[in-house]
């Protein structure tokens, strides 16, 4: 067993921070933050340095890694900004799919679009009704391929999507019969509204979007007709890890801001950072870091050796979303009247940590998954 | 004992209120939220019904009513999530500095507005070096003939903006003697030579409640502004934290109570309809109701003890850290069970999350409250 990273990972790890550092100017974050706009200045020239769609395959414009050292990414960039982290990290949503299941057309036309910046993929599967199976939104069969009709919430970034990676009810009859389908935006019969503005997350648009007899030929199906819960699955699997490294670099960026402002800011005589009080707040939040980091590398790392640790990968959401909304708590609080004010540059990481609890499924459901997995109620891949 | 804590009358007086705050605040509310201020003529309004300092006596123009009327109107809009138009802190933590502090010339000329709306109050105590230590402060008031001379700046004051009478503490003395002997409170008037006011703050929640900068260049105040005796502000201050602390626990208890009842309104209609049942929800719903319920007996036992003029510095500051880092426990669970709709601000429990932030910040910090327990332990 050994828990050091390899060069090539420092390397990475250095070089997203580096990037990081250089470009999320904190005062523009809270600008974005304030007008709920995507930062897409800097969406670009992340994508124009490789980081964005760095485990697509090499032929497709990506660099071959894997999930490990994309999180590693994630995490360096929400460490130093959450938002701006965030919309990174969501800006190939879905094109995960593509990478899996998708054929050799959607590979390479979609793939390559999305590493270098010239757009955005999202993928659409929550309902208002909130059950993943079945779904209301269907696709029926139609002479030139599938009519689709549904409404789908809580899509990210629907409304600057170049491409929408919808999930579809096929079989009537079978819960689980659905089916993975790829959206020009363009295509006609797509409308896209605003589910309003949000607690935090607000660089990213959250939208609803309702398909009325959009006309996709049957070469848009992503994997197999019937296939998609299982492929949503897996990409779920995905996603926790994705939003494990998001908590533990937002986790890590409370911690860092708590232990500058606190070894800066002196109150009786002395910095805060000597109080008891602040002292037990540090330890506290570097060991929930710390504890979230080793979860969600091994996580990571299970993924990509091809057999996912699934009780590793629940851990992984649930510890580092608590984390990322402790840490950023205390962080606040260390802050003292300032942590409240948007000019103390910390609130907005409190607000957008609480994002991570909610997304894909809130940390009951997952409590209630690794339970199912633990008494042996399902089965282990 | 603190079960019966309220009678008819209170009861009586918490639905004429509620009728009050559904019918001329919370309508409005999201508007004032967006524009980031209270309308004074809001102010006036509460002022007009008798919401304003309901406890000071009829000789001052107020309704010679129990501070149970008080802690009745600061629960209520605590329960509406109006943490914007801050009557408890105009009522119950700014006013009693005049009423208890002031002279009876003071009381007359003051307390009128203040019980009216005329007159809205702020206290400034916080500077940008001096937030917890609060002998560090460094706004100094130099006495020259029949005026003081104020030089300094406050932060994060609360009313900051809306506020024509401000209690400020003031360094009277500087030098050798100790730091807790040189601090007194001067009442600073809107239109002061010298005084002028900094932003209206952005915060994470509480967005139309003005927090702003107060500034003082060479600001001539006359020494009838001064509140009690020279020297004695620091004591003054610590006197009054007992009741701010309490009404502090009111707020953050009765935000996790609203909260939480939204949240099981919303739940329950929601799993009827559309949402699936997730065997572990209703665990953690039985354990934010046992946390409610213990800090809503702890608290009425404050509220009685209080009232009846016992020294409760210690328990109100356990109240205080307890109820404050409870309430953000409780609603941050709240919003799961909402799922991804906790999120949107469409939904209220987001902007009652954003709001409760404050409660462990405000009033002393939970850490200060820790302190104090320490202390008062002999440790």
């Amino acid at each position: 067993m050994d828990f050091h990273l390899t060069t090539e990972q420092i390397d990475i790890q250095n070089a997203a921070s580096e990037f990081a550092k250089g470009e999320f100017d904190p005062d523009a974050a809270l600008d974005y933050d304030m007008r709920q706009q995507f930062p897409s200045t800097i969406w670009k020239k992340a994508c124009e340095l490789g980081f964005v769609g760095v485990c697509f395959p090499e032929k497709y414009g990506g660099q071959e890694l894997g999930l490990l050292e994309n999180a590693l990414i994630v995490e360096a960039f929400c460490r130093q900004d959450s938002g701006i982290g965030m919309a990174l990290a969501l800006s190939d949503f879905g094109s995960e799919m593509i990478v899996r299941n998708g054929n050799e057309d959607q590979k390479k036309r979609i793939l390559p679009f999305v590493a270098q910046g010239e757009g955005i993929v999202t993928s659409a599967f929550l309902e208002e009704g909130y059950f993943l199976a079945p779904l209301s939104t269907t696709a029926k069969i139609s002479s030139h391929g599938f009519i689709i009709n549904g409404i789908k919430s809580f899509v990210t970034l629907g409304s600057i999507a170049d491409y929408i990676i919808v999930v579809c009810q096929t079989g009537l009859d079978t819960p689980h019969a659905q089916t993975v389908i790829l959206l020009e935006r363009e295509i006609g019969g797509i409308e896209v509204s605003s589910m309003g503005e949000k607690v935090g997350m607000r660089m990213v648009p959250v939208d609803q979007v309702a398909f009325m007899d959009v006309r996709v030929p049957a070469e848009n199906i992503v994997g197999q007709e019937d296939t998609g819960y299982f492929q949503l699955q897996d990409f779920f699997n995905e996603m926790r890890i994705k939003t494990g490294a998001m908590g533990i670099g937002i986790a890590q960026g409370g911690l860092d801001k708590a232990l500058e402002y606190s070894k800066k800011r002196e109150q009786f005589g002395k910095p805060i950072a000597s109080f008891g009080a602040i002292k037990n707040k540090l330890a506290d939040m570097y060991i929930d870091v710390e504890m979230a980091r080793l979860i969600t590398y091994k996580a990571a790392w299970s993924f990509d050796t091809g057999m996912p640790d699934n009780r590793a990968i629940l851990i992984t959401k649930m510890i580092a979303s608590k984390a990322a909304y402790r840490n950023t708590y205390e962080a606040v609080q260390i802050y003292g009247g300032y942590g409240y004010m948007t000019e103390g540059h910390i609130e907005h990481f409190y607000r957008d940590a609480k994002v991570l609890d909610l997304f894909l499924e809130p940390g009951q459901i997952q409590r209630n998954m690794l339970a199912d997995h633990i008494l042996g109620r399902v089965s282990e891949k | 004992m603190h079960t019966n804590l309220y009678k008819t009358e209170h009861l009586l007086f918490r639905e004429t209120f509620k009728t009050f705050l559904s019918k001329e605040i919370i309508p409005f509310y999201d508007q004032w939220e967006k524009e980031e201020i209270i309308p004074k003529e809001v102010w006036k309004k509460m002022g007009q019904n008798g919401y304003l300092c309901p406890w000071v006596e009829k000789e001052y123009g107020g309704a010679g009513l129990g501070l149970e009327f008080s802690f009745i109107i600061n629960e209520e809009m605590a329960y509406a999530g109006v943490y914007g138009l801050m009557a408890g802190l105009h009522s119950d933590i700014v006013a009693p500095y005049i009423h208890t502090f002031g002279n009876d010339e003071q009381k007359k000329k003051w307390l009128p507005g203040c019980i009216s709306g005329d007159i809205i109050l702020a206290v400034a105590m916080t500077e940008p070096d001096a937030g917890s230590d609060l002998s560090s402060i460094r706004t100094t008031a130099v006495r020259e003939g029949e005026n003081y001379i104020i030089n300094g700046e406050k932060i994060y004051i609360s009313n900051g903006i809306l506020s024509n009478l401000i209690v400020v503490a003031c360094k009277t003395e500087t030098g050798n003697r100790s730091p807790y002997k040189d601090v007194s409170l001067i009442c600073v008037e809107d239109g002061s030579p010298g005084f002028s006011r900094g932003r209206n703050l952005k915060k994470t929640g509480w967005h139309s409640q003005d927090t702003g900068e107060l500034i003082f260049r060479d600001c001539l105040i006359p020494v009838s502004n001064l509140l009690g005796e020279e020297g004695k502000g620091f004591y003054y201050m610590m006197e009054k934290l007992q009741q701010e602390r309490l009404v502090s626990a009111i707020m953050s208890q009765a935000s996790a109570e609203a909260t939480y009842q939204m949240t099981i309104d919303y739940y329950k209609q929601r799993k009827d309809l559309k949402q699936a049942e997730i065997p572990t929800d209703a665990n953690g719903i039985a354990e934010m109701a046992t946390d409610i319920e213990i800090g809503r007996t702890f608290l009425n036992s404050l509220i009685y003890d209080h009232i009846n003029g016992e020294d409760i510095i210690k328990k109100v500051s356990m109240a205080k850290w307890w109820t404050s880092d409870m309430a953000n426990r409780v609603i941050s669970q709240c919003m799961e069970l909402y799922r991804d709709y906790g999120y949107l601000e469409d939904y209220k429990v987001g902007r009652f999350f954003r709001d409760a932030r404050a409660h462990p910040i405000y009033a002393g910090t939970n850490e200060i409250m820790k302190r104090i327990i320490g202390r008062k332990l002999g440790i």
